[in-house]
């Protein structure tokens, strides 16, 4: 059982920090080589498609640390300290990406009414970029998580980090 | 750096090559992979091979940094006389240590298959000058060329999933095999 849970909690780290860190270093680069209405419908796709894969990576972590919660004591040790680290961590991700999904991406997506103004024009645009990097900062800070937490996961097996 | 100060620094390496390997193989495959039929054949075309070769370069560190963390894990390890002798061939530890180590000489050998062979086709027959007889023939040895590539990266994806499992079982246990 214990095999299976750091299994599962390293195979659920992995899939989520591989796929941000992949997300960033090879799709951001290779947008500037599109058109931009193409890479407005590619983020629209993969951003649909990738939420999943996230939140699936996350219920396996949840679930892979929910039992080392239920431990008593479990702020009195190194290995139960990391393990309440990595829960918040898992806490904040999850966070992330719900806003990300709920509301950072479809504010990208929104669709500007031709009969606007040009004032009204200008507004919009202002706030897609202003969505646009409220996403990229909801990214790193995201990946910068992720980082912590495959730490605080790889820490496990010798006992803890905190 | 103490013992277990560079056991964690060496699985923190270790992990994070996996979630290279596996999480960007997921990503590659199932995410940005089927994208590209949301837009035109040649931009796709654009994305898929920009995007491969950033790829690549990617997976070749993690499969780099593999065998660098494990022998960094191992020799950061108290239980080193575990594998001394006829050890590594008999015990259970070192039978699963053994099996990750010749699977990821498996994941060498595609990742040549894939970068020097099949990448280079693929690459070759997409920049050919369209036109002339052979042009049904060309796009179907590029369809055979990205459907081996496919199939080739999915074998790859179960195998360092198994990696995993295996690793896990060290980690957290004596070993599976």
């Amino acid at each position: 059982m214990r095999v299976f849970l750091g299994f599962a909690l390293t195979l659920a780290w992995a899939l989520y920090l591989g796929g941000t860190v992949t997300m960033e270093l090879v799709w951001r680069p290779v947008q500037r080589y599109l058109p931009p209405g193409q890479v407005n419908v590619l983020c629209q796709k993969m951003g649909r498609r990738y939420r999943w894969i996230a939140l699936a990576s996350l219920a396996i972590a949840g679930g892979a640390l929910a039992p080392a919660l239920r431990r008593p004591h479990l702020l009195s040790s190194p290995y139960g300290r990391t393990v309440c680290a990595g829960f918040a961590c898992w806490a904040l991700l999850a966070a992330g990406v719900l806003t990300m999904a709920l509301l950072a991406h479809p504010a990208l997506h929104l669709r500007h009414d031709a009969s606007l103004s040009a004032e009204e024009h200008a507004v919009a645009r202002e706030r897609t970029r202003r969505a646009i990097r409220r996403m990229d900062v909801l990214l790193r800070s995201e990946i910068v998580l992720a980082f912590v937490a495959v730490l605080l996961a790889a820490s496990l097996p010798s006992g803890g980090l905190l | 750096m103490t013992s277990s100060a560079m056991q964690v620094f060496a699985s923190f390496l270790h992990i994070l090559a996996v979630a290279v390997y596996v999480g960007g193989s997921v990503a590659m495959e199932f995410v940005l992979g089927p994208a590209q039929s949301y837009i035109p054949p040649a931009q796709a075309q654009v994305m898929g091979q920009r995007s491969a070769d950033r790829f690549l370069v990617m997976v070749w560190a993690a499969l780099a940094l593999f065998p660098i963390s494990g022998l960094l894990l191992f020799f950061s390890l108290s239980d080193q006389d575990t594998l001394s002798g006829t050890k590594f061939f008999t015990t259970s530890y070192g039978q699963t240590l053994l099996g990750m180590i010749v699977l990821w000489a498996v994941l060498v050998v595609n990742g040549v298959v894939i970068t020097f062979v099949l990448r280079p086709r693929l690459a070759h027959r997409a920049s050919a000058p369209a036109g002339g007889a052979g042009v049904t023939e060309r796009l179907e040895v590029m369809r055979a060329a990205a459907s081996r590539l496919s199939l080739l990266t999915r074998i790859d994806l179960a195998i360092a999933v198994f990696i995993v499992l295996l690793g896990a079982s060290l980690a957290y246990g004596g070993g599976l095999l």
